[in-house]
């Protein structure tokens, strides 16, 4: 009986999600029948007990402050500055000037908690430029909708707040997790980069003027903003000076220094970024909202022990768990975004995986690179979106190019698997 | 009416602003706090949660009037105009029945806790009735709009939103 019901519940959550009805809402609802049909509770103050406790909850402040930080770097000029600063660099190197798209969104992941950021602030510099260079659309457009998802993976990263406050994990912890990971994944995408272009050297156009190395130098201090910036956030974090929420503030006034010093700091820009950055956190905060209902009425319901009960009984291995989990979050984020994803699933999933004796930061940072995967497989991708506003190219053309970076991933998970030190060993040897 | 409504969306939503620098300033509090004893706010912690709380729910309104609120367009995008219409009003009235429900027990809520004298058991010793407000406000300001953006749907006003060029989402 009570497996009908469940049944019953997950299939009215997806049709309903899948109507149209707006995501945070959704789980509400669905939770509120769940716990109607489950227990003998009163729902409704159960629902805003949670959804309170959730929303003034102070390991989630650092998220509205990161994503103002985002905001308010969207609207400088360090996207431009990074190119001047990086270009002179990779001239020499096979594949050139596309590699601004990969080293540039390394950088900007670094300031930035998201990957459609960082696909769309590096992406309005390079595109261009690339372009007017002679570089092939396909191959630039195709770097660019990859390293963007670095925004996720390299801290500040949203996607590893929300899964901290959910799966309670130390959001420092895993900030500092997923440096390696990030790091490897951008060489893998260079690499790749750097085979496309010795396979097909009469596509790459000529290098720019060569600069002595003075010159290049002196070009690099249009670096010296972000790397700062870089330093004092996750500078702070590493050494245990500030939490992840105090790193958040620091950067906000961070980038309001570099906006400030940069001349773009106006009436105009500082009320567009904090009205954008507002939404945008409001956007994602009813998401979690009806998250945090749903992961009650999930827990009334026994559906995350029964389901940790069966998955156990299965004797999986854990490479096999990863496996299917993995092929399965890989059909859900062609639905869904990935906060969305990752939220839904957390509820219901942590106790298998704690059973299973994963790591629960490694888990994140896993997570973390699947629900990268996701930002670029159609027919919902945020990547994928972003770059075909920018383009103006069809998303299965932008989706077929990032195809070779999207199997990337999947063995830089293969790689976290077998070198579980790589999420390890930065974490260890934190200070605080 | 309409208009009136939607001029209070957008106060409401101004304040969710001025709440997202309090939410900044209470951190840095925090922060500055450890070296000037004398900045230090008694349960900043608090503070910035209870003003990050605040923030999100009076920005609800106007971000659902934006069009900005998260849904999965997959299917309804893909329907005839009429088709989706239908759709779409039925997205609506369920959202404003689930709005409506939570703005009903979030007034309950701060009703309980006036009438109970429920205290923040953090350093603050804030009076819980007081941030919860901005809950109350919030969730009914949702359910307002939703009942407003139900009317334009029937209406007519509020067809079917073509994707914007140019301005990227900025979202995860």
């Amino acid at each position: 009986m009570e497996l009908y019901i469940t049944a019953f519940l997950i299939l009215a959550l997806f049709a309903i999600l899948g109507s149209g009805v707006w995501i945070g809402l959704s789980l509400a609802g669905v939770a509120w029948i769940g716990m109607e049909l489950f227990t003998n509770r009163p729902v409704g103050d159960s629902m805003v007990i949670t959804i309170w406790g959730s929303a003034s909850s102070w390991t989630l402040t650092a998220l509205p402050l990161f994503i103002w930080m985002g905001e308010i770097l969207f609207r400088t000029k360090l996207s431009e500055d990074m190119f001047k600063g990086l270009a002179p660099w990779l001239d020499k190197i096979p594949g050139r000037l596309l590699h601004t798209n990969i080293i540039g969104c390394t950088i900007f992941a670094a300031v930035s908690g998201s990957s459609a950021a960082t696909c769309a602030t590096i992406g309005k510099m390079t595109l261009p430029e690339l372009k007017r260079r002679g570089y092939p659309d396909d191959i630039s457009i195709g770097t660019l909708a990859g390293a963007g998802t670095l925004g996720l993976l390299i801290p500040p990263s949203i996607i590893m707040i929300v899964y901290g406050v959910m799966a309670n994990v130390s959001i420092a912890k895993l900030f500092i997790a997923g440096v390696l990971p990030g790091i490897i994944l951008a060489g893998l995408f260079m690499a790749y980069t750097i085979g496309w272009a010795l396979k097909n050297p009469e596509k790459v156009p000529p290098a720019d003027q060569s600069m002595s190395f003075t010159q290049k130098l002196y070009e690099s201090r249009h670096l010296i903003p972000v790397v700062s910036l870089i330093v004092a956030v996750l500078g702070s974090i590493y050494t245990g000076i500030a939490t992840a929420t105090e790193a958040a503030a620091l950067g906000v006034v961070g980038s309001l220094i570099i906006a400030a010093v940069q001349g773009d700091l106006t009436r105009k820009t500082f009320s567009e970024s904090l009205a954008g950055g507002t939404r945008l956190y409001c956007m994602i905060a009813l998401i979690l909202f009806g998250a945090s209902f749903l992961t009650l009425s999930m827990g009334y319901i026994g559906l995350p022990r029964h389901l940790a009960e069966w998955i156990i009984g299965l004797h999986l291995s854990p490479l096999a768990l990863i496996v299917v989990l993995m092929v399965f979050f890989i059909i859900l984020g062609c639905f869904l975004d990935g906060i969305s994803m990752v939220v839904l699933t957390m509820g219901v999933l942590l106790p298998t995986i704690e059973a299973m004796g994963f790591d629960l930061v490694w888990f994140g940072i896993f997570i973390v690179l699947v629900v990268e995967m996701a930002q670029v497989t159609p027919p919902v991708g945020f990547n994928l979106f972003v770059l075909q506003g920018m383009t103006k190219k069809d998303i299965t053309y932008i989706a077929k190019h990032a195809f070779p970076l999207f199997l990337l991933m999947i063995v830089m998970v293969l790689l976290m698997y077998f070198v579980p030190e790589i999420t390890s060993w930065l974490p260890r040897h934190m200070e605080g | 009416m309409r208009n009136f409504l939607d001029r209070l969306f957008e106060v409401t939503g101004y304040l969710a602003g001025l709440f997202m620098i309090g939410t900044l300033l209470a951190v840095l509090s925090s922060i500055f706090g450890r070296f000037i004893p004398a900045l230090d706010l008694q349960g900043a912690d608090a503070y910035a949660g209870y003003c990050m709380a605040a923030s999100a729910f009076l920005a609800l309104a106007t971000t659902l009037r934006r069009g900005e609120h998260i849904r999965v367009t997959l299917i309804i995008n893909r329907l005839s105009p009429a088709a989706y219409r239908w759709l779409d009003m039925f997205c609506h009235l369920l959202a404003l029945a689930v709005s409506t429900t939570l703005a009903w027990y979030s007034i309950r809520l701060v009703r309980q806790s006036l009438a109970f004298n429920d205290v923040s058991t953090g350093l603050d010793a804030t009076p819980l009735w007081i941030p919860q407000i901005g809950m109350a406000v919030g969730t009914t300001m949702l359910a307002l709009a939703f009942a407003v953006d139900l009317v334009d749907v029937i209406s007519g006003v509020k067809v079917r939103e073509e994707p914007k060029d140019g301005e990227p989402a900025h979202i995860e």
